[in-house]
């Protein structure tokens, strides 16, 4: 440790040396050599003076285009006055009051940049007040069944018939007579072969192409004698009616009731459940429809076959943009726990609506 | 100058015609030579103006003229401080003219133009000297060296920057001039 009077006389000769730098050095203990140094001190530069200028020196050879007036005398009195006057405007010519030099390429980029981020800004708002607001933009599709109704007026066609005249053997085999939608004479094996009035033997179904023989009877008996079968009421088969069938009755063909064709397609209710998807993807939104951001229901009609496959699916009403094309795609890959009339699946006619909407 | 005699013995003449060579096909070497040369240009600035910003001012006009003008220098065995030098005495030739006032000169410089010279080339290389040499003291002792020359602060406002007692900054302040005496004395011996 020094002297501590030492200390505190070169403590106050450097004072008085501050404090009057022109007055002369007042000293004494041998302190004249250090007062030397210390009047010396005072000249020293700042503290980051020479960085400063040595990072101007750095940018200037590097881009030789830094302004000359960050060397300038002036620009030290500017630096000095920078606080009070507008230091980001003498900036902006390249003042570099900061202590680092300005480069007006670079203060031309920069305000190139903030001149298009303004505009851009600009562009942004005027779209966004030109446009319509989006209220609904998430696509969103049910689909549900139900059972088909049918038109007023009309029956379903899920006909069958059934006739006979009630002989021991069963129906012979051969075509279903022609299908019309008024039966005139129904057809039987053993007919008058003189009539006063001749009308071909018919049944009340939909025109079917039918293999080309003469021989009519039950498509479906394999007796190849000819035989009535053993029903009742002058068609063909083992039941009532006027018709074709073995377990059918009725004016129509196939094993169903009323007229009509084919096998029993049924409505439920009545006794028959409705069928319950198992698998079921939901339809996609059309690209086209949610731009436009179109919304709808698509009905389609289709049968629900008893091993659960759908059929026959057709539009019933169209949405259009693409919609009733994805309605049937979708509904096509379905599968069914088939609808069940007496515990036993049977095949039902329904209405499939797919509702596209947008939320 | 005659001043620059006194300033090519203590330059390493070789590394220095290296260095001016080096920055005149890549200015951003000229950084090399304003490291070696900062406070030997400060210090001559300083001895001839009121002012520690105006002599900033001066030095960083001298280095920026060099720099733009290192393509034009040509080596001639004197050391690269006289052309900077020179460089300096125009600049502040220039700046008294348009000032239109005397030139603070020392009054050592009122004695012959060859005395002068060779007394002032001492008296800069030992100032470039020391001010080089507080940038080597101990962090503490620069410290308080910076806040009471340059910033003219007291002892007290120091010892309440630092958190220390006035007299552990007075101690500070001594040991830092003895340091630098005694290092300066060495150097010239």
């Amino acid at each position: 440790m020094s002297n501590p009077s030492i200390v505190e006389q070169l403590d106050q000769a450097i004072e008085q040396m501050l404090a009057a730098p022109d007055a002369g050095m007042q000293s004494g203990a041998g302190l004249d050599e250090l007062l030397e140094v210390a009047a010396e001190l005072r000249d020293l530069p700042r503290d980051n003076f020479r960085t400063r200028l040595r990072l101007e020196l750095e940018w200037e050879a590097a881009g030789r285009t830094v302004s000359a007036n960050a060397s300038h005398p002036a620009s030290a009195s500017l630096a000095k006055a920078g606080s009070t006057s507008a230091p980001g405007l003498l900036s902006l010519f390249g003042k570099a009051l900061s202590g680092y030099p300005v480069r007006r390429s670079n203060m031309a980029l920069s305000f190139a940049l903030h001149v298009l981020t303004v505009l851009a800004m600009g562009a942004g708002l005027v779209m966004v007040k030109s446009m319509t607001p989006q209220i609904d933009t998430h696509p969103y599709v049910t689909v549900r069944l139900e059972p088909y109704a049918f038109p007023i007026g009309s029956a379903p066609h899920h006909g069958g018939g059934s006739g006979g005249a009630a002989e021991k053997t069963p129906a012979s085999t051969g075509v279903a007579p022609k299908a019309t939608r008024e039966q005139l004479t129904p057809p039987v094996m053993l007919r008058n072969m003189q009539p006063k009035i001749v009308a071909e033997a018919s049944v009340i179904a939909p025109e079917l192409k039918l293999p080309n023989t003469k021989q009519i009877g039950d498509p479906l008996s394999l007796l190849a004698l000819p035989s009535n079968g053993p029903g009742v009421g002058s068609g063909i088969g083992g039941n009532y009616g006027t018709g074709v069938g073995s377990r059918g009755n009725g004016p129509g063909r196939g094993n169903g009731s009323g007229g009509g064709c084919c096998d029993s397609v049924y409505v439920p209710g009545n006794g028959v459940s409705m069928p319950r998807a198992i698998y079921s993807p939901e339809p996609e939104f059309s690209e086209e429809a949610r731009k436009l951001k179109f919304q709808g229901d698509v009905i389609l009609l289709g049968i629900i076959g008893a091993d659960g496959l759908p059929r026959n699916l057709t539009v019933v009403r169209t949405l259009g943009m693409g919609l009733d094309e994805k309605a049937l795609e979708a509904v096509r890959t379905w599968r069914f726990d088939p609808a069940r009339k007496d515990g036993h699946p049977v095949a039902v006619q329904m209405n499939i609506i797919v509702n596209f909407r947008l939320y | 100058m005659d001043a620059v005699a006194n300033l090519a013995g203590l330059a390493n003449l070789n590394q220095e015609r290296r260095l001016v060579e080096a920055a005149q096909s890549d200015p951003s070497r000229f950084a090399e030579l304003y490291e070696s040369n900062f406070h030997r240009v400060y210090a001559f600035v300083a001895r001839r103006v009121s002012s520690r910003d105006e002599a900033q001012d001066v030095t960083a006009e001298v280095f920026h003229e060099a720099l733009r003008n290192i393509g034009r220098f040509q080596w001639r065995g004197v050391p690269f401080a006289a052309w900077l030098l020179r460089i300096a005495a125009n600049a502040l030739a220039d700046r008294w003219q348009r000032a239109a006032r005397t030139p603070e000169v020392p009054a050592d410089d009122a004695r012959t133009e060859n005395e002068a010279g060779q007394t002032e080339g001492a008296d800069v290389e030992r100032r470039a000297m020391l001010f080089q040499l507080v940038d080597r003291l101990p962090t503490d002792q620069r410290l308080v060296i910076m806040r009471r020359f340059v910033e003219q602060k007291s002892i007290r406002e120091i010892a309440q920057e630092l958190g220390r007692s006035e007299g552990a900054v007075k101690q500070l302040q001594f040991r830092a001039l003895e340091t630098l005496r005694g290092q300066v004395r060495n150097n010239h011996e």
